[in-house]
């Protein structure tokens, strides 16, 4: 499969003051598949925005290398095929949505007006289309900035922080909306520290923390693992107390009903042979999934960064077994 | 082209709202107004000192108006992010700044258009008698234009580097320079009693500032004697002094962007 993005060893050096330097982007190898949406999760002041930035051409790294769409960042070819909704975006207030859309789609060379109002109209804004920016809501303006970004037609569009500072409904508008990228078979790369967004959305994520990956993958492999839920009836008590002293797994018993919560290091099927021998009714075994926010946490906690680089190459490879 | 067009467009659009700018530009049409007025003070009531004096606030606003406008212009982009989305697209930082420029100036001509028609427009009704020289005197702000069209340039070179508040300084203190004393630089750098130092500073900063002394025409015009020798060929010296400024400014703004992190 091809690389839409792909980066080695990108680095990003800032001085800051005192003379001292710190790597905001350390070491960063990142692999973007075509047709995907990728996570790129991260902590306030993790470096998203900063590896972003270098991947659009508008910062330079200070060592490694980074190529977008199979070529350098910043080619004036490359953006032609993709688009950007910055963080926090802000617009020339004076402008109507309408304009705003003809103003961005002249940067592309497009004169199309009936192209810009098909995508307002796409995001909902037809009836706004023509009240200035400064009047719209967060989620309007958020909005209209997903509508800009898909003024070129992009192959690869690049999110940063979408649903940020947004109230539930226009947060679901957003999230709908990028969900449809991905039937268009576009290509999103999304920053984010909106667990439950990137869970429901992603493909495949990264997480960073001070500038460096701690984990990659696809969630389904990151998030695989986690434990086992087995309930079983007609229980015995004796049973019971013969599973509780095993341990190693949390359980609840009463009146015959048993419910264990068994991690994926313990061998449930030991526990589970154990019940029905004791001739107890396994009634259901229930893999679930670890939680994208447990999987974050961890990775973020600051002695795991160091860790994490054994971990995601673990992590990676359990990826590639699983495509193969 | 059409990139900078659409960047030049929307850089006027934004201009001619920015509320600092307006106020600026309305004391001076103030001025411009109220100007004859303040003459009745003095004892000749004439069109020498009226237009000396008009001529003086329409240089004096369009110089303020020129800097802030420029100094905020990058800066401004850059801090409310939208250069991200704009240099993301397919547009060159060439192009970028290009289209800062002509939209900066574009705009700097409809308000020095205005102050001047207020001008024209109170000139007519206190002047009867002179009505005949407006044609003439317009020449004035036209030079101040081509002034002005540099000193943008000078800001928006600045503004690739320093900060809007040093810029202001920086540019304001190179138009003074340049307006007041280079002649004194250039007398400085060819007297031959100095030692070489001081002569060799004199020069480059004679060289480098531009002389934007040379497009004030006031004295030519309120003097109606007085006739500019050789007056196109003079103004099309004059324009191709500004370019050549213009272009070598713009040329250094744009190497000093390309490299710069945004
Ligand atoms: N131009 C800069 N100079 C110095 N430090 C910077 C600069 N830009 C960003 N940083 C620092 O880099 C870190 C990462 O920033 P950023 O990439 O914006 O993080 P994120 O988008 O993940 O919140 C932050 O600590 C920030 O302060
Ligand atoms: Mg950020």
């Amino acid at each position: 499969m091809s690389l839409a993005i792909e980066t080695k060893n990108l680095t990003k050096t800032y001085k800051a003051r005192g003379g001292k330097s710190i790597n905001v982007v350390n070491d960063l190898d990142l692999q973007v598949k075509s047709g995907e949406i990728f996570g790129f999760l991260g902590p306030n002041g993790a470096g998203k925005t900063t590896t972003i930035k270098i991947l659009l051409g508008i910062i330079y790294p200070s060592a490694g290398t980074a190529s977008v769409l199979g070529r350098d960042p910043g080619d004036t070819e490359v953006h032609k095929r993709i688009s950007y909704l910055p963080e926090k975006p802000y617009y020339y207030e004076h402008m109507t949505g309408r304009e705003l859309m003809l103003y961005y789609a002249s940067l592309f060379g497009i004169r199309d007006a009936a192209l810009c109002d098909k995508l307002l109209e796409r995001v909902n804004l037809s009836n706004d289309k023509n009240r200035p920016i400064s009047q719209y809501s967060k989620g309007m303006q958020q909005r209209v900035g997903l509508a800009q970004s898909l003024l070129n037609n992009p192959e690869l569009i690049f999110l940063d922080e979408p649903t940020g500072g947004l109230d539930p409904i226009a947060h679901i508008e957003v999230r709908d909306l990028i969900l449809q990228f991905r039937e268009e078979g576009k290509t999103v790369f999304i920053s984010s520290h909106e667990l439950s967004d990137i869970e429901r959305i992603c493909d495949r994520v990264a997480i960073i923390n001070k500038g460096e990956i701690v984990q990659q993958g696809s969630l389904d492999v990151l998030l695989a693992g986690g434990s086992t839920e087995v309930r079983a009836e007609s229980v015995s008590d004796s049973l019971a107390s013969t599973l509780r002293e095993k341990g190693g797994f949390t359980m609840s018993y009463s009146s015959g009903v048993l419910l264990a919560e068994i991690p994926d290091t313990v061998n449930q099927n030991e526990i589970i042979d154990t019940l029905r021998s004791g001739k107890a009714n396994v009634v259901s075994v229930i893999p679930r999934r670890r939680r994208l926010e447990d999987l974050f946490i961890e990775s973020v906690k600051d002695d795991n960064v160091a860790k994490g680089r054994k971990l995601f190459n673990m992590v990676d490879k359990g990826d590639q077994e699983e495509k193969v | 082209m059409n990139v900078i067009l659409s960047i030049a467009k929307t850089t006027v659009g934004e201009a001619i709202r920015r509320r600092v700018l307006l106020v600026i530009l309305l004391i001076g049409v103030l001025f411009l107004v109220i100007a004859p007025g303040l003459q009745t003070l003095s004892a000749r009531q004439n069109f020498a000192v009226l237009t000396s004096f008009a001529l003086g606030i329409i240089q004096l606003t369009s110089a303020v108006i020129a800097i802030v406008l420029t100094v905020y212009m990058i800066p401004n982009e850059i801090e409310r992010r939208t250069i991200y989305t704009i240099l993301s697209k397919p547009v060159q930082r060439w192009q970028f700044i290009l289209g800062k420029y002509f939209g900066a100036i574009a705009a700097l001509a409809m308000m020095m258009a205005l102050m001047s028609v207020a001008f024209f427009a109170v000139f007519y009704i206190v002047q009867p008698e002179a009505r005949s020289q407006i044609g003439n005197i317009a020449k004035g702000p036209m030079m101040f234009f081509v002034q002005m069209s540099l000193l943008a340039a000078v800001a928006m070179l600045f503004s690739t580097f320093v900060a809007p508040i040093v810029n202001m300084f920086l540019s304001g203190g190179v138009y003074l320079v340049g307006t007041l004393f280079n002649a004194v630089f250039q007398t400085i750098s060819e007297n031959d009693q100095l030692p070489g130092l001081v002569k060799g500073a004199a020069g480059v900063i004679y060289t480098v500032v531009p002389n934007f002394g040379q497009f004030n025409i006031s004295n030519p015009l309120i003097n109606p004697g007085t006739e500019i020798k050789g007056e196109t060929l003079f103004f099309v010296q004059l324009a191709g002094y500004a370019i050549l400024y213009i272009t070598v400014a713009l040329i250094i703004a744009v190497i000093v962007f390309d490299r710069r992190e945004v």
